[in-house]
């Protein structure tokens, strides 16, 4: 999945962030589209019934009342 | 005995000579010094070394084993502290030029407990910038050398702890460790690196560059100081949500254990999927001695670490989060290979985000689960040794791979996700490359269980091939 430098550019200016010269957009695209890659990976994945992973489990807790 | 030949002791070694007084605490933190001052120029392993604050610590620890006060086997050892943990009234920079300047009023809770240890803290470590990188090549206060082979990385971030460990200038190192800073530079210097359960040991006083899986961990020489460390810093902080009351072992005692009974399992997938030939041929020698000491040994399988990739997503958007004021402040102090990185992170989405932390929940049952079978998994702790200092790229199962900088990521590709499950993992030296460059094996274990590991890598560590063997330094 390809994002163009437009459209990069466009979600910098309406969401408030920090502003990119295309020289350096250059710069941030390998960590981008390695990041790129991964949602492609994940995206047909089912996730709906997987809870959440940071839930303490109160059983491990050394001292129950604490 | 020398100085020098002090310097070479563990401190389950040295302890019993200081609560003795045959070694001083004064004797032993001069040397160290000396040993810090003689080393620097070719590891550059420090960003501040603490020659007066340290020998008044070593006096006040002296005078106190006068009175007959014997804190425990840490009282009087030289230590090395990451310069991204805080150190009341002494600057700590995180690797960085923004903050360069900066002195934090308070000591992390670690540092408080080691200082309450008796332990002397000799330095402040060099580390990669805002220790977001495998490298510690500082753009600021320089890179950091490995003492196995100068023109090598030592690994990173924490690579200046692991450094002077290896060196002989510290008996430990505390370093901090979110995708595996402290296992890395553990496995690329040939000491012992270890990265506790989350929830374990305080974060408070670490500028957590992400909340989703930073632990603050020991290197050490030796798997018994491993356990010594782990042993004074480890605990409940009232002051650190992240912290879980859990009781610490006396691990003194779980590693008069040894092995026996423990069941091994080697991961089928993902940890043995991409590596240097060397480094699989020495954990699978490592495996082959552990087999012939009676360990049993079971193939596992974690499906899904096929989604693994996807855990990086929090902490590249913790990342710009946790930097946006600074780089909104002092953009042009970041070095492109930080700024670049870290700015990737403002566009991942929300919902990308909650997808990666379902896949960690997955990643984190499933390896439960593998870990219902067996009691501890055996892995490389790095697809390859140390790259060379100068290297952008290196090649690993025929393709190039970055070593730094946006889209790196193939060096802890085997540590990273216990940072994500919050799993333990210890990091212990298995052998070294032809060029003599060391290699890391690491074990992985259950929430909580910090013991079984240390009992299986010194079960491990006596029949080490790197049992006993320095870098020569000179």
């Amino acid at each position: 999945m390809a994002i163009s430098d437009e459209t990069l550019k466009r979600m910098i200016a309406e969401f408030g962030g920090f502003e990119l010269s295309e020289e350096e957009l250059a710069l941030v695209r390998p960590e981008l589209e390695s990041y790129l890659a991964e949602v492609e990976n994940i995206r047909n994945l089912d996730l709906s019934a997987v809870m959440s992973s940071r839930l303490l489990r109160a059983a491990e807790g050394g001292d129950a009342d604490a | 005995m020398p100085s020098s030949e002090l310097l070479k002791l563990t401190i389950s070694e040295i302890a019993p000579m200081i609560q003795s007084r045959e070694v001083s605490p004064v004797e032993l933190t001069e040397a160290a010094l000396a040993e810090a001052d003689l080393r620097q120029p070719a590891l550059n392993s420090f960003i501040t070394i603490l020659r007066g604050e340290a020998l008044a610590q070593a006096e006040e620890q002296d005078q106190a084993l006068a009175r007959g006060e014997y804190l425990g086997p840490l009282q009087g050892i030289p230590i090395g502290i990451k310069d991204n943990i805080a150190t009341a009234g002494i600057r700590t920079t995180v690797g960085s030029k923004v903050l360069r300047d900066h002195v934090p009023d308070e000591d992390a809770e670690v540092v408080r407990r080691c200082r309450e240890a008796g332990a002397i803290i000799i330095g402040k470590e060099n580390l990669e910038e805002f220790a977001a990188g495998a490298t510690s090549n500082n753009p600021h206060y320089g890179a950091v050398h490995n003492p196995w082979g100068l023109d090598h990385i030592p690994g990173g971030s924490s690579g200046g702890g692991g450094a002077n460990v290896a060196a002989g200038v510290t008996f430990a190192s505390l370093g901090t460790d979110l995708g595996g800073s402290v296992r890395l530079p553990a496995a690329f210097c040939g000491v012992v690196g270890l990265k506790q359960t989350f929830g374990r040991v305080s974060q408070r006083g670490l500028m957590v560059t992400s909340y989703n899986g930073d632990h603050i961990g020991p290197m050490t020489r030796s798997v018994r100081d491993s356990a010594i460390v782990l042993q004074a810093i480890a605990g409940y902080d009232p002051l650190d949500p992240s912290t879980v009351p859990v009781p610490v072992d006396d691990y003194s005692l779980v590693l008069e254990r040894g092995g026996s009974g423990l069941i091994m399992g080697i991961p089928s997938n993902h940890y043995f999927d991409l590596l240097d030939p060397e480094v699989e041929a020495a954990v699978r020698s490592a495996i082959a001695a552990l087999e012939e000491l009676g360990i049993a040994s079971r193939e596992i399988s974690i499906p899904s670490m096929e989604y693994v990739g996807a855990l990086r997503f929090s902490s590249m958007a913790d990342s710009v989060v946790t930097h946006e004021p600074l780089i909104t402040s002092s953009r042009e102090d970041y070095s492109p290979d930080t700024l670049y990185r870290t700015l990737a992170g403002q566009f991942v989405l929300g919902r990308d985000y909650s997808k990666a932390m379902k896949v960690q929940r997955i990643i984190k049952e499933d390896t439960a689960r593998a870990l219902q079978e067996v009691d501890f998994m055996v892995t490389p702790t790095t697809p390859l040794p140390a790259p060379r200092i100068d290297a952008a790229t290196v090649t690993v199962g025929g393709e190039e791979h970055r070593v730094r900088g946006p889209g790196s990521g193939l060096v802890a590709r085997n540590t990273s996700p216990m940072n994500a499950t919050g799993f333990p993992a210890i990091s212990v030296p298995c052998g070294l490359s032809e060029g003599g460059l060391p290699i890391g094996l690491q074990f992985i274990g259950r929430p909580w269980e910090e013991g079984t590991l240390f009992r299986i890598a010194q079960v491990y560590e006596n029949v080490s091939p790197t049992r006993g063997r320095w870098p020569d330094l000179g």
